[in-house]
């Protein structure tokens, strides 16, 4: 579905500072691809670039990101925009500012649809929302909620349910359980496959944690200092990681069982 | 019930406000060494010549009593705070004796509120708008001449204005008359045309130099607000400019302008000194002007009285508002 080809991103123009170098990768239909790596190991910046956000000084030097999805033509990422909250839609970290405060909840999910879709019978579509968010196990009550109202960990469900709305082939979520207690973080997972294998779609999740990956991702992404290091089924890298700084990572997991302290394997991998 | 006890509560501030106010008002005349009786005589006995010393009595208890300089100082605040709070009385103007004073505020309230309001209400439009566009394209060219005209006119001193304005358009052009006549019958087309007419330089004065603050404290506003993550969130959505001006940035920009928008109506009460002034317009700063100019105790007490309950009434009504306007308060 989305091809990324040879691809060096980075920021500024006359001092171009490189966050991306050299990164290949194939995300394809129906599977949970997990994106890891540290900070400022480029992963939001490559996840920007293939969502075609190239809003603040991010641009892209060389290679291709070509998406193609279904019933449309293949498109470049610098065309991505028409797709958004079509083919495509995302999730950003839920923080206390990430929705609007002096807008419902109910008007935030069906603002980013095309027109045709949020005009027209209010109650009609006021039904239709509140049987999606009970699909979801989401109270309909979060409707006529402001933001400020919603837990943290209610928040990060919301923007959950608006990008799933959207009934999209391809879903970003960008460190949707970072800041969220662990009991928190399985709900919002189970919520993110669920929604996968009710659509049959692609989810790309961003996450620093590979205990989140661990549980959710078909396949892995490893990402260390702009580059893409390692890729393959989740089992097989954890298995049998094959890089030096996936084996430290793995590594700096704790266990049930060993005593060794594990951090000092991380920091000897991260000068 | 939460809400009952926030308007309760908020009302009982109110009247503190108010009582504190005006107990100040009270006092603080009290220990000038100015004694307005004793003024009152003199300027009496210069142009009565010779009084002898009964006649001077009787007309200093007289004069007591018309001032309300009877009794000790605690009866004299009774009776003030009475006289204020329950008959909104202040005795007589004693430079235009014995016109009520509260007879001159109403006639010049209209006036001032009139220009100011009004004034006031374009100037806010116009610079919210303009803002709103120069914050949202900061680098166009537009965008930059608005914040370059607004910080040219914003620091300009109101009098230039209107002098400058006075002396092209009253006098080397006499479009616009150089002092305020009103002429028509009392609620006539004529008369609100004769206002417009003789209200328009000073309200332009008014609209001319207080617009570029609106500019720059609603430019600086929208700015932040473009960086904030529910904008970028919604721009990601693949929201238009023209939905993520309306919906997302106007609405939060607008919440902190409309607090100082209160603010400039409660001090509309104390009338535009200068304005009315320069254009000889019969507002409330004139009447203030020619009260401390003719030392007139009850008229200055009246108008200040007038300002502190308008400030006071004013901020009142914005923390009724706000919880309309922002969510946040209202269930917070």
């Amino acid at each position: 579905m989305i091809e990324v080809d040879n691809v060096t991103l980075g920021y500024g123009s006359r001092n171009f500072i490189t966050a991306v170098d050299g990164a290949s990768m194939t995300i394809g239909r129906n599977e949970i691809v997990g994106v890891a790596g540290e900070s400022g190991s480029g992963k939001s910046t490559l996840m920007r670039a293939i969502y075609g956000d190239f809003s603040t000084g991010l641009r892209l030097r060389s290679g291709r990101i070509t998406a193609t999805f279904p019933d449309r033509a293949p498109i470049d990422c610098s065309e991505m925009r028409k797709t958004w909250w079509q083919d495509i839609s995302y999730v950003p970290q839920g923080s206390m500012s990430v929705l609007n405060p002096l807008m419902k909840v109910h008007k935030q999910l069906i603002d980013g649809l095309p027109k045709h879709k949020r005009k027209g019978d209010r109650r009609a579509i006021r039904r239709d929302l509140e049987t999606f968010l009970a699909g979801l196990d989401l109270d309909p009550s979060v409707l006529d909620a402001y933001p400020h109202q919603l837990s943290g960990g209610m928040r990060q469900r919301v923007l959950v349910a608006i990008a799933s709305y959207v009934g999209p082939h391809l879903i970003l979520a960008d460190e949707p359980t970072t800041a969220l207690d662990v009991v928190v973080q399985k709900r919002i997972l189970l919520m993110l496959v669920e929604i996968q294998r009710r659509l049959g779609n692609t989810l790309v999740l961003v996450s620093h944690d590979l205990g989140v990956h661990y549980q959710i991702a078909d396949r892995l992404i490893i990402m260390f200092k702009g580059e893409v290091v390692e890729t393959g089924p989740t089992d097989e890298i954890f298995a049998n990681p094959k890089h030096e700084y996936t084996q430290r990572l793995i590594g700096s997991l704790p266990r049930l069982g060993t005593r060794k302290s594990t951090v000092t394997a991380l920091r000897r991998a991260t000068p | 019930m939460r809400l009952v006890n926030f308007i309760a509560g908020r009302i009982a501030v109110y009247v503190m406000v108010l009582a504190v106010g005006m107990t100040i008002l009270f006092f603080v005349p009290r220990f000038a060494p100015t004694d307005p009786v004793d003024a009152m005589l003199a300027k009496i006995a210069v142009q009565s010549g010779y009084m002898d010393a009964s006649q001077v009595d009787a007309l200093r208890a007289s004069l007591s009593d018309t001032f309300g300089l009877d009794g000790s100082l605690l009866e004299q605040y009774g009776a003030f705070l009475r006289r204020v709070f329950v008959e909104f009385d202040f005795g007589p103007s004693l430079s235009m004796y014995p016109t009520p004073v509260m007879e001159l505020i109403s006639n010049a309230l209209p006036w001032t509120f009139g220009l100011l309001f009004s004034a006031t209400i374009i100037a806010w439009v116009l610079g919210n708008f303009v803002g709103l566009l120069a914050g949202w394209k900061p680098n166009s060219n537009a965008g930059r001449a608005m914040e370059g005209l607004a910080i040219c006119l914003y620091p300009i001193p109101y009098y230039i204005v209107a002098l400058i304005l006075s002396v092209l358009f009253s006098y080397v052009w006499a479009i616009f008359p150089l002092t305020t006549t009103i002429r028509g019958a009392p609620w006539s087309w004529d008369l609100v045309r004769s206002i417009v007419w003789n209200s328009f330089l000073p309200a332009m004065a008014i609209v001319i130099t207080t617009f570029g603050w609106w500019i720059i404290s609603v430019k600086a506003q929208t700015q932040a607000l473009k960086e904030e993550e529910f904008v970028r969130y919604a721009r990601l959505k693949g929201l238009s400019d023209a939905r993520l001006l309306g919906r997302y940035i106007l609405p939060n920009a607008l919440l902190p302008q409309i607090t100082f928008l209160a603010l400039q109506i409660g001090l509309m009460f104390n009338g535009s000194l200068i304005t009315e002034i320069i254009f000889d317009y019969p507002g409330l700063g004139l009447l203030i002007y020619k009260a401390v100019l003719q030392g007139d105790y009850n008229l200055l007490m009246g108008t200040i009285s007038l300002s502190i309950v308008a400030v006071a009434t004013a901020t009142m009504i914005i923390d009724f508002l706000y919880p309309l306007i922002d969510p946040r308060i209202r269930h917070g």
